[in-house]
């Protein structure tokens, strides 16, 4: 537009001046007519396909993200509120637990309807308290084979009964009522657990624990992950599996509001979202096209093509070609391009296997090996090499972001100490003793470790790289192993290896969904470490009984010195993502714990047109 | 195909004279100009292999004596990328350490083992800023990964094509010479390998390679080798076995017989002599074959392990580095790695022409 | 003529039957429990004996395979359980699912003319749950969209440039052709992808960088050019060099002296002669590569982002998804079959001298 006013200036008749100055109304007139017509939409790429949407069938994290917006838990997170918050979002308040945090009471908000869809018979269905009973129990039906059962194991009373019953029948009724489960009246329904436990209120919030339609269920028997139906903003209007997913506003969606009342003042991205949604009703966006593009330099390229809104953890050695030394690139300096830092609530770690004959044991000289190889192990080169600078240290297996953190545990253990390595190996006799060169078990065992890794991955090879590097300066003879995947699970699961990485990302934000993966009756369960501590296991089992406070605080704290002194895992890092950002895209947040924003987002059309593909 | 084959009437001479069919072939060889240039590349790096298998040449690959990609020495005025340490927040550096020694099983024996550390004193070596043809992420010098990596390629690409020559040669032998109930059913095993996708077929070896304990001390080079042979023998059975069919009827194999000798020793002693020209040239080309399949093996996480280096894992680690601009790695193994294989490409062709007289 | 047909399609059975053998053993019995990964990150040993009970791989191996083989045999559109159990089991779709009830109702009424319980169920992805003969009939589009122009273009351009250089055989021309080749072709088609897409894709903004649409014209210009590209120049080096021999094959024949002798033009002998008869090996090698072109390329695809078959079959490996990874062998496996048998067959149409034997 402006290139054609700027001519229309320089032209010296005035007939053909007007001709012009009318024409470029008309377009003008045409182009604004055409924009509101046209659909808010944004395109963005996922780092991995996605196994489908039936939100009791699936575990990651990209199904999970969709789900996010299709669906609606009865609690979510407040969206600016940082640390992160619980917020009703299809119920009337955030319950509190009664009779010492074993009930929790839900009272949903009338009115709210799912999407419509043809097992309505094209009648409006309102969701009910019942739907939350039939998705919870959903989770234990052997034929969903939910990867998240564990949620509700052990947990509602009356649940295992009832599972073991089904089970011996050999069938999974879902009208048998549960003891524990306790559907009030339409829009009430109480859980009642076995034992008092505090983060049950956060399952609450995850994008899985969500009412579903039975009839929906029941409607698409074979097909429930491409067909879900929701209360949430969006409805899944195409898919192509592993490519392509397209969602498009609900129209029944009801709308929702940006919550101000945590935002940081001082956070400029707070107070652009605010500026963009505060007292709008959201969804602001039509539509939205997810592709999953698993190699990350088409990914990459696909952003600074302008071909996506916006990129979403930028692969790591990437980063530095847009962002380093604290400021953008002049090329994104030039796209006003702007970069969201963001630190999962996750960690990454090497995990020893205590009952391996080397590098396991809990005697002295068992766990000088590990403290050896923990200080031989060079993490500063894993995050100024491998993660490109992008990640910090973590000295303890809760990582920053997740209640029970406690950034002044600061330990000298598990810093990088090539000397105080090889010291200690020399106190506790693993010297070499054949004289072949490689150092050797103080009763004259050979050492060869094996260290395993992922083979599709890799930053896994250069970890391996890493740590056998590492060991043969000390003189420990090492190998690796690269495995398939299933292969590496089935190994760790098992006990049958020595070494291996391992990253855990948050299910909920509380330490004790990472604390859980060392205790010792969790073996063969998520500990593959198998580390069984008497002490550490009373100490998790006192912090379950109790709320976050500085109680529970203080066993964490204890929990972290004896994992420091008997070093089960090498700690890792946290890793530091950016996401960077188109500026056409308004109002832009990540939230630690939900995976997408698109709910709480606005484009600039006028300037995504111009620029984008 | 055999009526293809057929049509070309083969230089076998009729008696023993295979010496002949050598000494006439390297000849040819010898005025093929291009040939010997690409005989002598790759003699070139066959010493270059043999040099690094002894440790004369590219013995400290591993060795970090630059800064993380450090740039090429004809780029020393670009500035090297650096390697971001961690932000270290200096309120972080005042928190105290946490004291273990009332829980830690090795607080008895702390001071004997701060008296050992004082003792021990590690130096690093200074790294440089530049390297000849550039650094790889860790400040390794990417030509002595090269020199390093053809060896592993070379080694693999040889040994596998040898492996997968035995295997069609013989069973293609076998086949063609037998026929009857044998040939059928190696003709059936020939059948299913081709009617499985290569890639598929790849895959479920290297499972079953990864996967099987009882395979465990074969992992490595030997287990690339053995992916690689056992999926790409089809292509030599298939001729192989033509030319037997064909010379199994063949007078000279008649006049064997006729004087008593075995199956065995027409098959290996009396035929394989005048098929061997195929045998060889079947090999050049699966070595060039080999050397690139490679390349896709490392790039799915199947290849050499991390305390070896080959062409493929270089191109596997290199891929990231264009987009930062570090593109010397995936120059230097794609490069070397292109000459190689051009070279002896060529030298195949040389050799196929100065095997086959009738080919000018 | 028939005969032979009928004979070689008889043949193609115990092919299978090795094909089917071959890839259960090594996905069955060596590769992992894919129990494991479906399991998810917390899990116990109920949960994964649960999951090994639902996806049938509890059963004795000669049971798995017995239901393997009933899987080829329906073509993997129904299942052995599904097959057997009554109908009742599992609910039928309300009348109103209109989408789903359309193939359904045409599963039933085959079923029916079978007189088998109307319960059939395809076969279905354990990572999905997807319905794997649509899976694959889904990918093998995008395949096809990049691998037919790559066929075509390499064998026209391969087979002029051949009898080019074959014509000026020995020449500076030809040699420079070939060496040029030669060098294309030693390098590593990871190389290509990487590089290409990063300068003709990023840099120079000649092609978009990677996607797919719906469109099939927009695919095939838009977003194909680039991916065909990179596939015809890797594979027309290797093609040429086959094609030139062929028709120096047939150059040295005594038929093409006599004509030539005859005083025939050159450009006669070699349009008329030399390439009608080198069109046979030519043909019969376009047959070989024939069944390469419904695999495709996971490289292109997983770097272009096409959802094709190859690209599938890889993130199957990946996630051990056997039922995709066996139905997808063994349709590329009958493909591969009935596509020789064409060419043969073929073979006989174009060159007289083959026999059917």
């Amino acid at each position: 537009m402006q290139k054609i006013s700027e001519m229309n200036l320089k032209t010296p008749r005035l007939g053909a001046f007007v001709l012009k100055l009318f024409l470029s109304i008309c377009m003008l007139v045409f182009a604004s007519t055409a924009f509101a017509a046209e659909q808010k939409v944004v395109k963005i790429a996922f780092r991995a396909a996605e196994n489908g949407f039936d939100p009791q069938q699936i575990e990651d994290r990209y199904s999970v993200g969709i789900c996010e917006n299709i669906f609606e838990s009865f609690l979510t997170y407040d969206w600016l509120a940082r640390p992160v918050k619980l917020a009703p979002q299809t119920v009337e308040k955030v319950p509190e637990g009664e009779e010492g945090g074993t009930l929790y009471t839900f009272r949903i908000k009338p009115g709210i309807l799912f999407a419509d869809d043809p097992v309505f018979k094209g009648k409006k269905r309102e969701m009910v308290a019942k739907d939350m009973e039939y998705a919870i129990k959903r989770f234990r039906d052997p034929a969903n084979r939910s990867p998240y059962s564990w949620l509700f194991e052990d947990k509602i009373v009356g649940f295992d009964e009832f599972v073991d019953k089904m089970k011996k029948a050999n069938k999974y009724e879902y009208d048998t009522p549960i003891e524990g489960i306790k559907v009030l009246d339409k829009y009430t329904i109480s859980f009642k657990l076995r034992e008092p436990d505090y983060n049950f209120l956060y399952f609450f919030a995850m994008p899985i624990v969500v009412p579903v339609a039975r009839e929906v269920i029941e409607g698409y028997p074979t097909d429930t992950r491409g067909h879900p139906v929701g209360t949430g903003p969006y409805v899944l209007k195409e898919w192509v599996r592993r490519s392509k997913i397209v969602l498009e506003r609900n129209p029944n969606y009801r709308g929702h509001t940006l919550s101000t009342e945590f935002a940081d003042p001082n956070d400029p991205w707070d107070q652009a979202a605010i500026k963009a949604l505060a007292g709008k009703t959201l969804p602001l966006i039509d539509r939205i096209e997810v592709y999953p593009i698993e190699e990350e330099q088409p990914r990459f390229l696909a952003f600074m093509n302008v071909q996506h809104d916006y990129i979403e953890e930028t692969p790591l050695q990437y980063v530095q070609e847009l962002y380093a030394n604290g400021q953008l690139s002049s090329a994104m300096q030039k796209r006003h391009v702007q970069r969201f830092p963001e630190m999962q609530p996750e960690i990454t770690f090497d995990t020893f296997n205590m009952d391996d004959k080397i590098v396991g044991g809990y005697k002295p000289e068992n766990i000088a090996f590990r403290r050896a190889l923990v200080h031989a192990h060079d993490r500063p080169a894993e995050i100024a090499i491998i993660r490109r600078g992008n990640a910090v240290p973590v000295t303890s297996p809760i990582p920053n972001g997740v209640v029970g953190f406690d950034p002044t545990f600061r330990t000298m253990e598990q810093e990088y100490n090539p000397e105080k390595a090889r010291a200690l190996l020399d106190l506790y006799g693993y010297v070499d003793k054949d004289g072949d060169g490689w150092r050797d078990m103080p009763d004259g065992r050979q050492i060869i470790l094996e260290f395993k890794y992922r083979s599709s991955e890799e930053a896994s090879r250069q970890q391996a790289e890493l740590w056998t590097k590492n060991l043969n300066a000390i003189g420990i003879r090492m190998t690796s192993v690269s495995q398939q995947f299933v292969d590496l699970l089935k190994d760790r699961k098992v006990g049958k290896y020595q070494i291996s990485n391992v990253a855990w990302i948050a299910d909920y934000p509380d330490a004790q969904n990472f604390l859980q993966l060392l205790y010792g009756p969790n073996t063969n369960i998520s500990n593959d470490a198998r580390f069984n501590l008497p002490e550490y296991n009373k100490l998790y089992s006192a912090a379950l009984k109790l709320p976050d406070g500085p109680e529970r605080n203080k066993i964490y704290r204890e929990m972290n010195r004896v994992l420091t002194a008997y070093a089960p895992w090498a700690y890792g890092v946290q890793r530091l993502f950016s996401h960077f950002i188109n500026p056409w895209v308004l109002g832009y947040k990540k939230h630690p714990i939900l995976y997408t924003s698109f709910r709480f987002l606005d484009v600039d059309m006028a300037m995504q047109k111009a620029s984008m593909q | 195909m055999s009526a293809v084959l057929t049509n070309t009437p083969t230089a076998a001479p009729l008696h023993q004279a295979s010496p002949g069919l050598w000494t006439l072939a390297w000849r040819r060889l010898k005025r093929d100009k291009i040939g010997m240039v690409s005989l002598i590349v790759v003699v070139f790096f066959l010493l270059l292999m043999l040099g690094s298998y002894a440790g004369i040449v590219a013995g400290n690959w591993s060795k970090e004596v630059g800064v993380s990609y450090a740039n090429p020495s004809f780029m020393a005025g670009a500035e090297n990328l650096d390697a971001v340490k961690a932000k270290v927040d200096a309120n972080a550096e005042k928190i105290p350490y946490v004291d273990l020694s009332d829980i830690d099983p090795l607080a008895p024996r702390y001071k004997e083992w701060e008296e050992r550390t004082a003792k021990i004193k590690i130096t690093e070596t200074p790294r440089s800023d530049t390297l000849i043809f550039g650094g790889d992420k860790w400040g390794r010098d990417v030509l002595q990964k090269a020199i390093k990596g053809a060896q592993t390629s070379i080694l693999v690409g040889l040994v596998a094509a040898l492996f997968a020559t035995v295997i069609g040669t013989t069973l293609g032998a076998i086949s063609g010479y037998m026929g009857g109930k044998i040939g059928d059913f190696l003709e059936w095993f020939y059948n299913i390998f081709t009617s499985i996708p290569y890639i598929l077929l790849i895959l479920a070896f290297a499972a079953v390679f990864s996967s099987s304990p009882s395979l465990a001390p074969y992992r490595g080079v030997p287990m690339v080798v053995a992916i690689l042979a056992f999926t790409g023998w089809t292509g030599i059975y298939r001729l192989i076995r033509s030319e037997y069919i064909k010379h199994a009827s063949r007078e000279y194999v008649k006049a064997a017989q006729a004087i008593g000798a075995t199956h065995s020793r027409r098959m290996f002693v009396h035929i394989l002599p005048n098929v061997s020209h195929v045998c060889l040239v079947q090999l050049s080309q699966h070595v060039v074959q080999f050397i690139k399949a490679e390349v896709i093996l490392s790039f799915l996480g199947l290849g050499v392990p991390v305390d070896s280096v080959s062409w493929g894992t270089m191109l596997a680690e290199a891929q990231s580095e264009l987009v930062i601009g570090k593109w010397w790695q995936l120059a230097a193994a794609g490069i070397s790695m292109a000459i190689l294989v051009t070279a002896f490409s060529m030298l195949t062709d040389s050799l196929r022409d100065a095997l086959d007289p009738k080919i000018k | 003529m028939g005969a032979y047909v009928l004979r070689r399609l008889w043949q193609m059975i115990p092919t299978l039957a090795g094909v089917m053998l071959l890839i259960f053993v090594l996905f069955n019995w060596v590769g992992g429990d894919p129990a494991l990964v479906l399991a998810g990150k917390i899990t116990n040993k109920e949960q994964i004996e649960n999951i090994r009970k639902q996806l049938g791989v509890d059963q004795p191996s000669y049971i798995q395979l017995a239901y393997f083989g009933f899987e080829v045999a329906t073509g993997f559109t129904c299942t052995w359980r599904s097959y057997t159990e009554k109908p009742t089991d599992s609910p039928k779709p309300t009348a109103d699912a209109k989408a789903d009830t359309k193939t359904d109702t045409k599963a039933d009424t085959t079923d029916a003319a079978k007189a088998a319980p109307s319960g059939c169920q395809a076969v279905r992805s354990w990572a999905t749950n997807e319905e794997v003969p649509k899976i694959l009939t889904s990918r093998i589009g995008p395949t096809l969209t990049i691998m037919i122009p790559v066929l075509i273009l390499e064998t026209v351009f391969g087979v002029i440039l051949a009898i080019g250089v074959a014509y000026v055989r020995g020449s500076l021309t030809d040699r420079m052709i070939m060496m040029v080749c030669t060098v294309a072709m030693s390098i590593s088609f990871l190389v290509y992808i990487i590089v290409a897409q990063y300068y003709f894709g990023f840099k120079w903004g000649m092609f978009p960088v990677q996607g797919w649409s719906d469109s099939f014209w927009k695919n095939l210009t838009t977003y194909a050019p680039l991916p065909i590209l990179l596939a015809v120049f890797v594979g027309l080096a290797p093609a040429l060099r086959l094609y030139r021999s062929f028709f120096l094959d047939e150059i040295n024949n005594d038929y093409v002296r006599t004509a030539r002798a005859k005083g025939l033009a050159e450009k006669t002998v070699m349009l008329k002669h030399v390439l009608r008869n080198a069109m046979i090996p030519i043909l019969t090698n376009i047959g070989i590569a024939l069944p390469g072109i419904f695999v495709g390329s996971f490289l292109l695809e997983s770097f272009f982002s096409i959802p094709g078959l190859g690209r599938e079959i890889l993130v199957a490996v990946n996630r051990s998804d056997f039922p995709v990874i066996k139905a997808a062998t063994v349709y590329l496996a009958m493909i591969t079959m009935l596509i020789n048998l064409a060419v043969d067959v073929l073979y006989k149409a174009v060159d007289p001298r083959v026999s059917f034997k």
